[in-house]
């Protein structure tokens, strides 16, 4: 980890009369998890739109690879170095999964240099790192969700990302097919990937970030390690309402009292 | 192995060897010396033609046309314009067909394929008509009393030229199935806003889908043009000329590579025996075969033959859509 | 400035006319998400009952509106219950070709029983017209627009107030809600649908007289009424009613300055005008 490889800067979106993000600010290191957390509504699908290019933010801009995102074409934010998946997930039907993954790989960062049986090859190793290669000629319109959810990340990697955008990817899984996304996440982030992830899953962003922003109303009111994020009174207050926040704070206290006249007393 | 498109997004290898000996066959047709057979087969492979063009930007890319029949038109004005000015050369026809069709899919599917679904359909009808409509009123292109091609001698040049872009349109489309421009088309129509996140430039994409469409049409029409001897708008920019390659490509299976052909095979051999049979009110016959292919065989013959279950696809079409 | 005037009631005159046309075929779109092609069949059916009813029966052609529309009705409903209910979900060609093909069916079908020959209903008071100023209004149409407002007022209040109308306004925001609020789905899309053709038929027996018959007259109305949709947006009838007006009022200066013979270009331009202008992403209630 060390450099910087996007920058968010004061990004704000308005809806009509609402404003879904403002003054979203937060650098992005090569190598990192980062995972975004935040109550519903707290506009974290908003905001992964703005960085991966399909949302033009109202005020401020992402910049990536010394260009502001919101410049560049849709098509052509793969090319940047940029892949995300989508939140509700809509695999090409008629298509199987190895062809799924394949039209990422022809298209994609490198797309214009293969061939469609290169394509097809490269699309098969990736099946095969996320274990779907004995899935690989069945229509995708047949795919359970966690199997969806897997082609919707292989696709994401077909187009051979630095940085991998991933919307509540775990959405409707199962204690154990989250460890295994979770363990493929973190081969995909120890291969080169940095990871944003958008996540409601509280256990699964805790183990797998190494920094955490914290959306609250569509402002950013945390940044941090998931310690640092965890303890702060603005996130609990966020979650979990302010009375609640007053709560825990007196009740840390009165712990530490107690700790410490206790020790006063041994 | 990993199969490359083949079987995938082309419809079966069969089906498609069967229609290049289809192709095969037809081209003795001339040898028969029978004026009627030769107008017969030249009208399926004219259609056909069409159809595959249809194919290309329906059935493949996503992007139902409904008036598509204003490439075939152009084409045809295209080749009785030149007559007109001294150049009776079908071949250069086709040509310059081909190029306004490029030039007439860029300028107006820029705008008009910014439109989906239903939009989309009805601009391409609207654009279709006023088309028809404006050259209706310019004396240019003879008005609403049309123009005369002058034909060549060799009359069965013209089975032999539509044979060719029939063919040429089949083996391109064969080609394209195959290829990254394929599973562009085919993207597009699954999921285009993820088609775009994957790097497809989908403006680019669904022009030359378009262009390619109206490159067979057009090209269709230019020799219908010569073929006919004689163009006017309501013979160029026909209701049947429209509908008939769409139900077409639909009965014989759309998004696929044989199965237009097939389709203008069967509806033509439909046709002619409704015609034959009921001359006056074939085309009430029509309409209901119109109704009933698209209830019963919305996947198309081919498709029917994959299943292998007739009754089971029969009943799962039916049911499928309703309420 | 006379020219302009005589123009401008012109147009509103036949945009009258247009916003029932348009109304019913909104609802259909709307509603059931299916552009009805036949809808301009529909049309020509409407005129020709009334045709029939006048040649036959001498009945007065504003009377058998009425007649026209429940014949209509009724036959929309059926036809939708038995044909149109099978394709309800189903992509956009699915229901273009179908309703194509039902189309094709009633126009020849038409051919076969009145020929192709022009019809015309021609009542004694046909030809009467008054003038305010330098205008000239025919009172036949001006009655025409009378109906017109009428049938769409009718329409606004039923459509708002009865039971089946709010049933059918709740299907058209939510077809789930609606049937798990009791809404029998399958009976409101008959409904609207045979609304749609009853409406088709009464702009039908209206145009009658003012234009002659042939069965083919109600194709050029599906493009009209596409566009008057899109103007006025899907399901309103204060949509169909305003942007009946403003096309029937383009449409005519249109055929004064540029010509009669480019109504089709001008719709054309008008749709494209609208549909590009409007933000990208726009796919209504259509799904691709």
């Amino acid at each position: 980890m060390g450099d910087v490889i996007m920058r968010v800067e004061n990004v704000g979106v308005r809806f009509g009369g609402l404003w879904a993000l403002s003054g979203v600010s937060f650098d992005v290191e090569r190598g990192a998890v980062v995972g975004l957390i935040g109550p519903n509504g707290s506009g974290k699908t908003t905001l992964m739109n703005v960085l991966s290019g399909v949302l033009r933010p109202t005020t401020g801009a992402v910049y990536y690879g010394g260009k502001k995102i919101a410049d560049v074409p849709t098509h052509e934010v793969c090319r940047l170095g940029i892949a995300r998946t989508f939140q509700i997930v809509k695999p090409f039907a008629n298509l199987t999964v190895l062809e799924n993954v394949a039209v990422g790989a022809m298209y994609g960062r490198d797309g214009a240099k293969r061939t469609t049986s290169r394509a097809f090859a490269a699309a098969y190793e990736l099946l095969e790192r996320v274990g779907m290669a004995r899935i690989a000629d069945r229509p995708a319109s047949e795919l359970t969700t966690p199997d969806r959810k897997r082609l919707e990340v292989a696709k994401a990697l077909a187009l051979d990302p630095e940085v991998l955008l991933l919307d509540e990817v775990m959405a409707g899984l199962n204690l154990a097919e989250v460890d295994e996304a979770l363990r493929l996440l973190r081969e995909i982030n120890e291969s080169g990937v940095t990871l944003i992830v958008v996540e409601h899953l509280m256990k699964a962003i805790m183990l797998i970030s190494t920094s955490i922003v914290v959306l609250a109303e569509g402002k950013k009111i945390a940044e941090g390690t998931a310690a640092e994020v965890t303890t702060s009174q603005a996130v609990v207050e966020a979650y979990l309402g302010s009375r609640f926040a007053d709560r825990q704070a007196r009740l840390a206290e009165m712990r530490r009292e107690a700790e410490q006249s206790g020790r006063g007393a041994s | 192995m990993r199969r490359v498109g083949v079987g995938g997004i082309t419809g079966s290898r069969e089906a498609f060897y069967a229609t290049l000996v289809l192709m095969g066959v037809l081209l003795f047709v001339p040898q028969l010396h029978n004026g009627y057979l030769e107008n017969l087969f030249r009208g399926i492979l004219m259609f056909g033609a069409m159809s595959l063009g249809w194919n290309l930007i329906g059935g493949y890319a996503g992007y139902v046309s409904f008036g598509n029949v204003v490439f075939f038109g152009l084409g045809a004005y295209t080749a009785a314009v030149l007559s007109a000015h001294g150049l009776h050369n079908v071949l250069v026809a086709v040509a310059v067909a081909a190029v306004v069709a490029v030039i007439f899919a860029t300028v107006f599917g820029i705008p008009i394929l910014r439109l989906r679904g239903h939009y989309f359909g009805i601009a391409t009808l609207g654009l279709a008509l006023a088309t028809m409509e404006i050259i209706s009123n310019l004396d240019y292109f003879g008005g609403g009393t049309g123009l005369t091609v002058r034909q060549d001698a060799f009359f069965s040049l013209y089975y032999y030229v539509m044979w060719a872009v029939c063919l040429g349109s089949l083996l391109a489309t064969y080609a394209i199935a195959r290829s990254k421009l394929g599973y562009a088309f085919v993207a597009i129509r699954e999921n285009e806003d993820a088609a775009a996140v994957l790097g497809i430039n989908t403006t680019f994409y669904k022009v030359a889908a378009w262009a390619i469409s109206g490159i067979m049409a057009g090209a269709a029409g230019a020799v219908f043009a010569f073929a006919n001897g004689f163009i006017d708008p309501d013979t160029a920019f026909s209701t049947d000329n429209n509908i008939f390659p769409i139900v077409m490509a639909l009965l014989g299976g759309a998004g696929t590579v044989a199965g237009p052909v097939t389709g203008a095979l069967i509806l033509t051999a439909i046709n002619e025996t409704l015609w034959s049979h009921f001359p006056k009110i074939h085309t009430i016959f029509f309409g209901a075969v119109i109704v009933l292919v698209v209830l019963f065989l919305p996947r198309g013959i081919l498709h029917l033959f994959r299943a292998r279950q007739t009754a089971r696809v029969f009943l799962e079409s039916l049911r499928a859509y309703r309420v | 400035m006379a020219l302009f005037l005589q123009d401008l009631v012109n147009g509103i005159l036949a945009g009258g006319i247009l916003a029932v046309v348009a109304l019913g075929f909104s609802l259909v779109w709307g509603i059931m998400n299916i552009i009805n092609l036949a809808h301009g069949a529909f049309i020509m059916l409407g005129a020709y009952i009334t045709y029939q009813l006048f040649t036959s029966f001498h009945l007065d052609p504003f009377a058998s509106i009425p007649v026209s529309f429940v014949l209509m009705f009724a036959f929309g409903y059926l036809v939708q219950k038995y044909v149109i209910n099978y394709v309800v979900r189903a992509p956009v060609l699915t229901t273009f070709l179908l309703t194509f093909g039902l189309s094709l069916l009633l126009v020849n079908l038409a051919l076969v029983v009145w020929t192709g020959d022009a019809r015309a209903v021609t009542p004694s008071y046909a030809g009467a017209n008054f003038s305010i100023g330098p205008v000239t209004v025919p009172w036949a149409k001006l009655a025409t627009l009378a109906c017109a407002l009428a049938i769409t007022a009718l329409m606004h209040w039923w459509l708002t107030h009865s039971k089946m109308g709010r049933a059918i306004r709740a299907t058209s925001m939510d077809v789930g809600a609606a049937q798990l609020s009791g809404v029998r789905v399958a009976q409101v899309y008959a409904v609207v649908y045979g609304l749609g053709a009853g409406l088709a038929g009464a702009a039908g027996s209206l145009i009658s007289l003012s234009f002659s018959l042939n069965p083919a007259m109600g194709d050029p109305f599906i493009i009209k009424a596409f566009v008057v949709c899109v103007l006025g947006g899907l399901g309103s009838v204060e949509g169909a009613l305003v942007g009946g007006l403003v096309y029937g009022i383009v449409e005519s200066f249109g055929s004064q300055y540029i010509g009669t013979g480019y109504q089709d270009a001008v719709a054309l331009v008008v749709l494209l005008i609208v549909l590009i202008l409007r933000p990208t992403g726009i796919i209504g209630k259509a799904t691709a």
